[in-house]
């Protein structure tokens, strides 16, 4: 059964890859970059031949979207925290976020950098503006989950805040809030990458508008595979992340 | 110690809501001895899971004090004072043992410890087997065998029970009183025990306090000098009820007719 599900998704992929080749072919290789240029490409891409230092700009990718997620985490907890426990303030400033939120997001970009410039910093905010949004609303919705009577049981039974907070309220929200968490990474990876093609000197995103801009189409495909990857496998880092901390605190 | 083992003295709790201030609580005074089973007994709404709450530590009165063994009760204690909830509360995460296990942990014990104290309760309790299922896999009389062993796992010298059997059918509501009188007698802990039942109070209690309509007020005091196991057919236990049941009607008329 599996072996015939995946026989099916790999004959599509193969006809989708076929077609494209034709097609590519009668029309114009150049613009539509069948897949028999991208296979060379992508080998001279990984073997550091098209752009030597590739892995330097990987590696600035990766801290710019470290950075960004851990701002976003870190503000993105504790603004949700003073709004989901503080309720007034809550009913005052959450509407105001989803306003502001309503906005597509975009248009902050410039500004960003005419505030931060054209290097790391301002893709790394615009990174903490996409994903420390999802992450506040996961912990305004998570403190909603939070059962005041099991509160008052680990109360009851000499839980301080700390551990009415590790016992309790974690685990309600957990799940709620890993989803949160996931989803501002998956955001953050989006803004740091989308910052570095719309303006920058160097990363990942840079190098693609580069190729692009240069019209190296096919080295340009490359590269947006390798980012493929990469986000690939942060997911998946993440999804292995999220079944370690359900397995440790619920 | 000498005196009595909880002292309520005296006290008031309103509660404010965005609308009204409803008054919970009023001046109430009792005295709960040292090893007794004393019953609180009252129409909805009048204030005994509040009162219950006040002397667990989770509400501070607005007035008054209470006092366990002499000492104002400023906070919640659990090496002194145990709970049992209206509902019982389990943490749905945990399992059976562990929800037993949950007031040990806060202590501090360690994990093998605090889970063999939990299992050699479970076992008295026909929960052997279920020690590892979760509470959604557990019938609501088992969810509250759960949460009382888990108030008589931290071993206190008070047990607070606000209606630990109120969700339950009248057959199990019996049976799970009698186990609760062999473990009262074995244990020999003070019990102070919510009911809405006049048959509960009586089978279990020395002594029933009968609280009015909202605000509640300590409508009167009833002591119960009968052995164990009581028989509810007997005289003596017929007329205490016939007394009980003019006590509290007249309050539960109040409240129904507001
Ligand atoms: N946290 C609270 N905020 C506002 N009002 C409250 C709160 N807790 C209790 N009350 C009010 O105080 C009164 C007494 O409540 P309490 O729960 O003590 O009654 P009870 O005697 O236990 O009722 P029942 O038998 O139905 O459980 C009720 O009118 C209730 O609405
Ligand atoms: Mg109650």
């Amino acid at each position: 059964m599996i072996g015939r599900v995946l026989a099916a998704r790999a004959a599509l992929g193969l006809g989708v890859v076929l077609a494209w080749e034709v097609a590519a072919r009668a029309r114009d290789p150049l613009l539509y970059i069948p897949p028999s240029r991208v296979l060379p490409a992508l080998a001279r891409l990984l073997l550091l031949r098209s752009f030597p230092l590739l892995p330097e700009h990987v590696w600035l990718t990766l801290r710019e979207i470290l950075v960004a997620y851990a701002l976003a985490v870190g503000v993105g907890l504790a603004v949700g925290a003073v709004l989901g426990l503080r309720p007034t303030l809550g009913r005052v400033y959450a509407p105001l976020l989803g306003a502001l939120y309503a906005v597509p997001s975009v248009v902050w970009y410039p500004s960003l950098m005419l505030l931060f410039g054209l290097g790391a910093a301002s893709k790394i905010a615009f990174g903490f503006l996409l994903g420390v949004y999802p992450v506040v609303l996961a912990v305004l919705a998570g403190v909603r989950q939070v059962s005041r009577e099991l509160v008052t049981v680990a109360r009851a039974f000499g839980a301080g805040p700390g551990r009415v907070f590790r016992t309790v309220m974690l685990p309600s929200m957990l799940s709620t809030l890993t989803g949160g968490l996931r989803a501002g990474l998956a955001l953050t990876v989006v803004g740091v990458i989308v910052g570095e093609v719309l303006g920058s000197t160097a990363g990942l995103g840079y190098l693609i508008t580069y190729a692009y801009g240069l019209l190296r189409t096919a080295d340009y495909v490359a590269l947006v595979l390798v980012t493929l990857a990469i986000v690939l496998a942060i997911d998946a880092a993440a999804g292995l992340a999220e079944r370690r901390a359900r397995r440790r605190w619920a | 110690m000498a005196g009595p083992h909880i002292v309520v003295d005296g006290v008031s709790k309103r509660f404010e809501t965005s609308a009204d201030a409803v008054p919970a609580l009023s001046e109430v005074s009792l005295a709960v001895g040292r090893r007794e089973f004393c019953t609180v007994i009252g129409p909805s709404g009048c204030g005994k899971s509040t009162l219950l709450a006040m002397i667990g530590g989770l509400v501070l009165p607005d007035a008054g004090q209470v006092r366990i063994d002499g000492q104002p009760v400023e906070g919640p204690d659990p090496r002194r004072v145990a709970m049992v909830f209206q509902d019982p509360a389990l943490l749905p995460w945990r399992t059976a043992l562990d929800n037993v296990a949950f007031g040990l942990e806060l202590r501090g014990m360690s994990r093998p410890e605090r889970r063999r104290i939990a299992g050699d309760l479970l076992g008295p309790l026909g929960l052997r087997e279920f020690a590892e299922r979760y509470p959604r896999e557990l019938s609501g009389g088992m969810r509250q065998r759960v949460a009382i062993a888990r108030a008589l796992a931290i071993d206190s010298e008070i047990v607070l029970m606000d209606e630990p059997f109120g969700a339950l059918d009248e057959q199990t509501r019996l049976l799970m009183g009698e186990w609760l009188l062999s473990i009262w007698t074995r244990a020999r802990k003070t019990v102070v025990f919510v009911t809405h039942s006049l048959q509960e109070a009586l089978l279990l209690s020395t002594r029933v306090v009968a609280l009015t309509a909202r605000p509640g007020r300590v409508k009167s005091v009833l002591e119960v000098p009968l052995p164990y196991p009581r028989d509810l057919e007997s005289p003596g236990l017929a007329s205490l009820r016939a007394t009980l049941w003019g006590e509290i009607r007249e309050e539960s008329l109040k409240t129904m007719g507001r």
